[in-house]
């Protein structure tokens, strides 16, 4: 591999990730409170890691242990508390299903709200509209509001339009299966295809040690909010089986 | 404040956007569709006329204008603070999933509402020609004076919207607050009129209440430039900007300070 092949897509310093501070409160309770320690919970504990452009990451850990936490970190929408995420300019996008959505209107017009709430231009959408619609494939009902979808159509929906509209990291927590199993197929495909560009970098919190084991080139052993292990899926995910028995 | 700006115009198309599907979405499935637009102003005014104008009589003149200017501005208010407390919770699915300036929720929001005060204000100024109230050319000052409600409001409800996801008896509170503002407000009396010669300490109570409260002098000043042929009164008029461009500064710094944390808390 070349040299210039070798660019950091993300890099990740000593994430602390603590809940606590803004803790919802009455006025009165707040009164009490006053003086009194608040309760933290440690989600992340001092996490780094690199991960390259163009490569898999796959994140792995039982329940609790912080790996959504950290995607939700990495996309910008909890700020760390300690240490730094540093995208390099990338552009992100958490893969999530149907956000922003109106059920009240049609499909078509969610895709414009979707999509432009990903921070993609309209004129952005307009183009990858007909895309979208083509893979989704729910014919005339994306005419038709969003709320007389069924969910199998909802999700088929949601999952084409941040299929389709391509940022330059994608973030995926557990959404790879949708829909019937013709387009479980399609979109599991879909997936493989926009991950393995050359140019993607892609995260993956999975359940499913196949998928990570499938998909990809490197896995991140997460537990209770502290790295056990990273390395190629070959000799991480037997220990992490070991573990988990 | 270089954020505010660079965010606003990235996101900005999004929250017009945003607004114009939310209204559509709020008539969708009405039977009468976008006409509750306008006919639910009117119903309100004519409530208020009655009870104001029949049951309370009053001797003012073009009573119906008077009223309705002052529920135009009003209402606008009132929803912008209501929407404002619990915009981030009503917007859960949002703001846990992708990340957005938390102002561009209440850019959007205020949008709709802006829109529905257009249709007020359209409506007032039909029935003012109706009740033939003379048109004057000082009429364009409304303009400045409802910019300056709208960086008012925007400004107190950026910060109602930061302190709303903590707290969750703000949302009582305001509504507190509000009741109080919309008698205090003289929507339907004159305040100069009914408080004449009422005194709190040094002060004269209907300058009080009428400077003191920004509703207030901002309904007042509508009608004066509106009903009166008059000019605003323009140093408390720059005075009540200078404290709105401070309360949007405040909103804006607060927002930016804690909005990566909200997730954390909803």
């Amino acid at each position: 591999m070349a040299e210039s092949k070798k660019k950091i897509a993300i890099t990740v310093q000593d994430l602390h990730i603590t809940y606590r501070g803004l803790k919802k409160t009455s006025i009165r309770a707040s009164w009490k409170k006053l003086g009194s320690k608040v309760e933290l919970f440690h989600a992340l504990k001092g996490v780094s890691f690199e991960v390259e452009e163009g490569k898999i990451l796959g994140i792995i850990g039982k329940n609790g242990s912080g790996k959504s936490t950290m995607l939700r970190a990495i996309a910008g929408i909890f700020s760390p508390d300690k240490g730094k995420i540093d995208l390099h300019g990338n552009t992100i996008s958490l893969l999530s299903i149907g956000v922003g959505f109106n059920k009240k209107l049609t499909g078509k017009e969610n895709i414009y709200l979707s999509g432009m709430l990903l921070g993609f231009s309209e004129e952005e959408v307009a183009k990858k509209e007909k895309e979208i619609i083509k893979f989704a494939d729910i014919g005339d009902f994306i005419y038709k509001p969003v709320k007389t979808y069924s969910s199998g159509m909802y999700s088929k929906l949601a999952f084409a339009i941040t299929a389709i509209l391509e940022t330059d990291i994608i973030l995926i927590d557990e959404v790879l299966s949708v829909g019937d199993a013709k387009f479980k197929e399609k979109s599991y495909n879909k997936m493989k295809e926009l991950i393995s560009d050359e140019h993607r970098t892609v995260i993956i919190v999975s359940h499913s040690l196949d998928t990570i084991k499938e998909l990809c080139d490197e896995v991140l052993w997460l537990n209770d909010g502290e790295v056990i292990e990273m390395g190629s899926p070959d000799e991480v995910l037997p220990k992490y089986e070991e573990f988990m028995k | 404040m270089r954020k505010f700006f660079h965010n606003i115009r990235k996101y900005y198309k999004y929250a017009i956007y945003s607004a114009k599907a939310e209204l559509k979405s709020e008539v969708a499935d009405s039977y009468l569709n976008w006409l509750w637009w306008v006919i639910e102003p009117v119903c309100f005014m004519l409530i208020y006329t009655f009870i104001f104008g029949t049951v309370f009589p009053n001797n003012e003149k073009y009573f119906a204008s008077f009223v309705f200017i002052g529920l135009a501005a009003w209402e606008f208010f009132n929803r912008m603070i209501t929407g404002s407390v619990k915009l981030i919770i009503t917007n859960r699915d949002l703001v846990t999933k992708v990340y957005i300036p938390k102002y561009i929720l209440l850019l959007s929001k205020s949008f709709t509402y802006l829109f529905k005060l257009f249709i007020s204000l359209a409506i007032a100024l039909g029935l003012m020609i109706f009740q033939g109230v003379p048109l004057t050319w000082h009429l364009i000052f409304a303009i400045p004076i409802l910019i300056i409600l709208y960086i008012f409001s925007f400004g107190m409800g950026l910060l109602l919207m930061h302190f709303g996801v903590t707290l969750n008896d703000l949302a009582n509170l305001t509504n507190i607050g509000l009741r109080m503002v919309f008698y205090l407000s003289g929507i339907f009396y004159n305040i100069t009129g009914r408080l004449k010669g009422k005194k709190l300490g040094p002060l004269r109570l209907s300058t009080l209440l009428l400077k003191v409260n920004p509703v207030a002098f901002c309904m007042n000043e509508l009608r004066q430039v509106s009903i009166y042929a008059s000019l605003p009164n323009f140093k408390w008029l720059g005075i009540w900007l200078v404290i709105a461009l401070i309360l949007c500064v405040l909103g804006i710094h607060v927002i930016n300070k804690n909005e990566n944390s909200y997730a954390k808390v909803i």
